[in-house]
């Protein structure tokens, strides 16, 4: 069975100035389907990027990123884009909701390029609103939401399309931690309903060490986990 | 269909900017419709009213150059040589021929002002040049309306009483006149007495006296008789006869009237009434101008030295060339003015508007002495307002619509990129989801091209308002022009050559040329601006545009 992420020597520089950051450098990584996947470390250890190039919101300097078996640097841009649509789901810190759509139409922002008809569309937005437990805020604004009911929104939206990973950058970072903690158990919950892999990236290591599988980022390095948690 | 939802809650919910990009680029196309719509406007009064020939269905006027008065044409007709300043002479009233003092008189003038009269016959002559399509022949005249109580003209002429003394020295009678005397003067008195003395005989009572001039010598008797006064003239100034005689100068055109659409008036520039009928009856035409004037009505009479016309019509003439107040059938005015079969003006009209310079110089080379005008050459003798607008929009026009435009064009560019640039995390986010450049560019290039519409609709509304504005606070512009020929002749024309004036309302029409443009450009503005925003942000890779996140 292959992996379903198979990463090779993957590096990433960017250009700051004069100066070259090397935000990864050497990565190696399989990961398997079905898996949560926590990768911690402090701001700045590579944690994003590594989640970008996942989630072909990137390509790598170097190295390979196989996404089942297929080279992602080799893909054509509209076939990233249709990677992303069909098969990943992210999740961020800014929760990143169109500010002009309400909540239910944020998720149709997702299923609508799917394909999805006009009149199945609010139908499935609203149920997957219902299974984060939001049908009722369904048409209001992301800026008449508190943060952890946006967050259950991205979540809702993330899952719409059955997406074979979510990709969550720093979930909680904007959440206290008790929202924190709820939603994360509603994605890793729903996740595992939805038969998706879920990767997760935190800083926060109480969260990390809850995961199945802990990764440790240190300069753009994977290093051992501290302290491993129960497999 | 979500596109169009998101579509319209971008608009909807992002009002203050929606509402600049609609005012900024509904002013700029306000003012491109404005400007269009004046210009336009002043293109509309100028065709009327500085096409002074095209307006009487005419490419071309003849007349006879006053310079060249020897001879002219119409093999030295009585027109051709009639000294300009002679006929004009015509305009001194002799008091003692109005009439009866104490009456009231009217009496009309009619001068050829500065365009001498020629045979009609000439009119011929053009019509059978080649590239010529038809002719008519117009008389311009300057009249002068005068009008008033005739004065008593009494002269008193009071000569003094003279005295003639004559001292002469008479040679005396000879010895034979004497004798005769003698016997005279005894035969015709011959019981009176003799008076034999010194010699000369005295004169006594009443019949000696008789007698006595009776008998005097033939040579003596003469100087009585043939003493005659020295013949003298006498001069007497009359004080000037106090009058309340009021003149007033006009111009008068005799029209053709058989030719409906070409003469110095046609049908098309009656505004009111009728044009004259083609029996050419005792009828006029009045410029509105004039007979806002004079008050004069359609169905008003007018009394011309003793005849009765009626107005039957007004009309609007194109100013220049040969544009007068009054209008009478050729025919009636030729009587009324003492030129029968005479014309100052020929009208010409060619085949084709490419032949009329040919043309022009065929009339020249076949009429020596003719001064042929066309439209150009009477169109730059008009001045005025209207000719400094049109020059001012013309000049200028374009280039304000231009800069309107591309304000606009560039407002809107500046605003959608903005726009855009403020929202690259949000297309950053639409990409991450799965959106492929096409459909995000699709969508923000959909709400330009909304904005555009809606700009565009907004512009035009804003356009049609000022238009209407104009045409209902419109300024008047006028133009001027010297009529009847307007050559200046030793000062002469000067004053019979009057200005003629005529006053436009200015009004701006909206064309929908003019609206499919300024909404074209709006929506142009706007679609190019989206989209070149849209491709850039489109363009990033979406984890470069979700870092830019504030």
């Amino acid at each position: 069975m292959t992996a379903l992420y198979s990463l090779e020597s993957v590096a990433k520089l960017f250009q700051r100035g004069p100066s070259t950051v090397r935000a990864l450098d050497g990565v190696d990584l399989e990961i398997e389907p079905g898996e949560i996947v926590a990768i911690e470390g402090p701001s700045g250890s590579g944690k994003t990027t590594l989640l970008q190039l996942l989630g072909a919101l990137d390509r790598p300097s170097a190295g390979r990123v196989f996404f089942e078996g297929r080279d992602l640097a080799t893909l054509p841009d509209h076939e990233l884009a249709a990677l992303r649509l069909r098969s990943f789901g992210f999740v961020f810190q800014q929760f990143n909701l169109i500010p002009t759509l309400t909540a239910v139409e944020n998720v149709e922002a997702k299923l609508a390029p799917t394909g999805v008809t006009d009149r199945d569309l609010r139908d499935r937005a609203l149920a997957l609103l219902a299974e984060v437990g939001l049908v009722e805020r369904a048409i209001h604004l992301p800026g008449h939401l508190s943060g952890g009911e946006q967050q259950r929104v991205a979540i809702a939206r993330a899952l719409s399309v059955e997406p074979r990973v979510v990709l969550a950058d720093e979930p909680t970072g904007n959440l206290d931690t008790t929202t924190g903690a709820e939603t994360i158990e509603l994605l890793t919950g729903l996740a595992a309903e939805h038969g998706s892999t879920v990767i997760v990236a935190t800083h926060d290591v109480g969260l990390a060490s809850r995961a199945p599988r802990r990764l440790a980022m240190r300069d753009g390095r994977l290093v051992e986990a501290p302290a491993p948690a129960a497999a | 269909m979500f596109y169009l939802r998101y579509l319209r809650n971008e608009l909807l919910r992002r009002r203050a900017r929606t509402i600049l990009t609609l005012l900024g680029l509904g002013l700029g196309v306000a003012l491109v419709v404005a400007i269009s719509s004046v210009s336009s406007g002043l293109d509309k009064a100028q065709r009327k009213t500085l096409d002074p020939l095209g307006g009487i269905g005419t490419d071309l006027t003849v007349t006879l150059s006053p310079q060249q008065n020897q001879g002219g044409f119409g093999a030295g007709g009585l027109g051709g040589g009639r000294d300009l300043l002679t006929a004009n002479q015509s305009a001194l009233t002799d008091l003692s021929k109005l009439g009866k003092p104490g009456t009231h008189f009217v009496h009309d003038f009619f001068l050829p002002g500065t365009q001498l009269t020629f045979r009609q016959s000439a009119a011929q002559q053009i019509a059978k040049l080649a590239g010529v399509a038809q002719v008519s022949s117009g008389l311009t005249l300057l009249a002068e309306h005068q009008e008033g109580v005739v004065p008593k003209i009494v002269a008193t002429l009071r000569t003094r009483r003279r005295t003639f003394t004559i001292t002469r020295a008479i040679a005396r009678p000879t010895a034979a006149e004497f004798a005769k005397m003698q016997t005279c003067l005894q035969k015709l008195n011959p019981q009176g007495s003799s008076t034999p003395g010194v010699g000369f005989v005295t004169p006594g009572g009443g019949a000696d006296r008789a007698a006595f001039a009776k008998c005097l010598p033939a040579r003596l008797r003469k100087l009585r008789t043939q003493f005659t006064p020295p013949q003298e003239t006498l001069r007497q100034v009359l004080n000037p006869p106090q009058t309340n005689i009021t003149t007033r100068a006009y111009t008068i055109g005799g029209v053709d009237q058989t030719h409906p659409s070409m003469g110095v008036v046609t049908a098309a520039q009656v505004t009111k009434g009728r044009f004259l009928s083609a029996a050419g009856g005792r009828e006029a035409l009045v410029s509105a101008a004039y007979a806002a004037k004079q008050k004069l009505k359609v169905g008003a009479k007018l009394d011309l030295n003793g005849k009765t016309f009626e107005v039957v019509g007004l009309v609007d003439p194109p100013l220049g060339g040969q544009s007068a107040d009054v209008y009478l059938p050729l025919k009636q005015l030729q009587a009324l003015a003492n030129e029968a079969g005479l014309a100052n003006v020929v009208l010409v009209r060619a085949e084709s508007s490419s032949q009329v310079a040919e043309v022009k110089a065929e009339i020249e080379r076949a009429l020596p002495g003719a001064q042929v005008a066309s439209s150009k050459d009477v169109a730059a003798k008009i001045t005025g307002s209207l000719v400094d607008a049109k020059n001012l929009s013309h000049d200028l026009g374009l280039v304000l619509e231009i800069l309107a435009a591309a304000a606009a064009f560039l407002l809107a560019a500046l605003l959608a990129l903005t726009s855009v640039g403020k929202r690259v995390c949000e297309l950053g986010t639409l990409k991450a989801l799965g959106w492929t450049q096409r459909m995000v560019v699709r969508q923000v290039a959909g709400e330009s091209l909304a904005t555009g519409v809606l700009g565009g609709l907004f512009g035009i509304a804003l356009g049609v308002l000022a238009a209407l504005a104009v045409d209902a606070f419109g300024p008047s512009l006028s133009a001027s022009a010297s009529t009847g020929g307007g050559t200046s002749l030793f000062g002469l024309g000067a004053e019979t050559a009057r200005k003629a004036t005529s006053t436009v309302s200015l009004d701006a029409p909206v064309g929908i040329a003019i609206l499919a443009i300024g909404f074209a450009l709006a929506l142009l503005g706007g679609l190019i601006a989206g989209t070149a925003g849209a491709l850039r942000a489109a363009r990033l890779r979406p984890a470069d545009a979700l870092r830019q996140m504030e």
